[in-house]
């Protein structure tokens, strides 16, 4: 009697069997898909903070480039990082985040590591506004580092810096170094502009004049120094030449 | 609320103006985003709310703005009344009419701009100026304009929104 039954027991264990594993597949399955979205939740995530940890590392390279200059240069400044960019194609100008809050005043000059970036032309509060030096409302004292000539840098509605009033018998020549001359109260003398691309001079001209390449690349800035105090050039001369008088003939 | 609405909007679209303007440039030009926002305006609404969001995007753009505080302000209020104001003399504003007032006031708004910010250019950098930034500017932003006024006049066809213009004929 119990072979009768032993058959059937058989089959259904076997179904049974099959029936649960095939449970337990599909259980385990829905796990693993669920622990899967997980997973790729969690990939996304890291890849985020990755990508965030990556470009951190680069302001953080770029702010202590900054901070290197800062502390070698003649001059106090203040870092700043840029928060936004020009608002019309009629200005070449950056928004910085410091204002009048951290004492930031008009007419300060701006510039990085590398060299002049502009002057600040208004103050907010907690932000300002800096004219970059390809803009054409924009004009410093520089000169031609090698033959000392001056002139007055200034930038294009095109976005491009030109140097004009260079004397008409200056030596200036293409690949010649730009510096600031320091006559102005908002650069110190020999910070970098860039350098001479091009020399041009009509036949009915007074002066010469010249494309400037800036050593700065205006679109790709992230952090700026703010120049809030130098000693100027002329002060500077002034305080070598009295050194080297005596005591008596420097007294005021 | 919608006031507040219409606020957060001026805000968001000068904060986008200075941050996103980059990306949005083609071959250097830069839109202006204000300015397309301010005419759409116009064109959905009437000449108040185009003259009062103008009014104000332009002020919040002047604050980060090099130039001193009312050319935008006046500019764009300006382009919000007129772009509002056409609707009441065109029987039906489509896209192709959002391309050319749009492009007409952004040739205005370029030309006085333009005059303000370098009032001492003559001769072919003038000339530059207009043909190589102020032409491709506004064409851009009529395009722009037209492409955003489909889209919003879309969405407000797909959600029953009546034109308030077409309500009132």
């Amino acid at each position: 009697m119990a072979m009768i039954l032993e058959g059937p027991l058989y089959v259904m264990a076997s179904i049974q069997d099959s029936v649960g594993n095939t449970w337990d597949h599909y259980g385990a399955l829905q796990e693993v898909w669920v622990e899967n979205q997980m997973l790729k939740q969690e990939i996304q995530r890291l890849q985020g903070a990755q990508n965030q940890l990556r470009e951190d590392a680069i302001l953080a390279t770029e702010f202590q480039k900054l901070s290197m200059y800062q502390a070698t240069a003649p001059m106090t400044t203040m870092p700043a990082r840029i928060i936004g960019r020009n608002v019309s194609n009629w200005y070449q100008a950056i928004v910085i985040d410091k204002g009048a809050n951290d004492n930031i005043h008009a007419e300060m000059g701006v510039v990085t590591n590398a060299g002049v970036v502009g002057r600040i032309v208004r103050v907010n509060q907690t932000t300002s506004i800096v004219l970059l030096l390809s803009d054409p409302n924009v004009a410093i004292t520089g000169m031609i580092q090698t033959s000392r000539d001056e002139g007055i840098i200034q930038g294009t509605p095109q976005g491009s810096i030109r140097m004009k009033y260079l004397p008409p018998l200056s030596p200036v020549q293409v690949g010649d170094v730009v510096v600031t001359s320091g006559l102005t109260d908002d650069f110190p003398r020999g910070l970098y502009i860039g350098h001479i691309q091009q020399v041009t001079k009509a036949a009915t001209d007074l002066f010469q004049s010249g494309e400037v390449t800036p050593i700065v690349d205006f679109s790709k800035l992230e952090g700026v120094l703010v120049i809030t105090a130098f000693q100027p050039a002329i002060a500077d001369e002034s305080l070598s030449s009295s050194a080297s008088l005596p005591a008596s003939e420097a007294a005021p | 609320m919608i006031i507040a609405g219409y606020l957060i909007l001026c805000i968001g679209t000068v904060v986008a103006q200075a941050t996103l303007s980059t990306m949005l440039s083609v071959n250097d030009i830069y839109p202006d985003l204000c300015l397309v926002l301010v005419c759409i305006i116009g064109f959905l609404t009437n000449e108040y709310k185009g003259l009062m969001i103008g009014l104000t995007m332009g002020l919040f753009q002047d604050l980060l703005a090099p130039g001193g505080i009312g050319l935008n302000m006046i500019l764009k209020g300006l382009a919000g009344f007129l772009a509002g104001a056409t609707t009441h003399t065109i029987s039906a504003v489509t896209p192709s009419v959002v391309v050319l007032i749009t492009l007409a006031l952004s040739l205005g708004c370029g030309l006085a701009s333009l005059i303000v910010a370098y009032p001492a250019l003559i001769g072919p950098e003038a000339f530059h100026a207009i043909v190589g930034t102020l032409l491709p500017q506004s064409l851009y932003h009529s395009v722009l304009a037209a492409g955003i006024f489909w889209i919003a006049r879309k969405t407000r066809k797909a959600f029953g929104m009546v034109h308030s213009r077409q309500g009132h004929r």
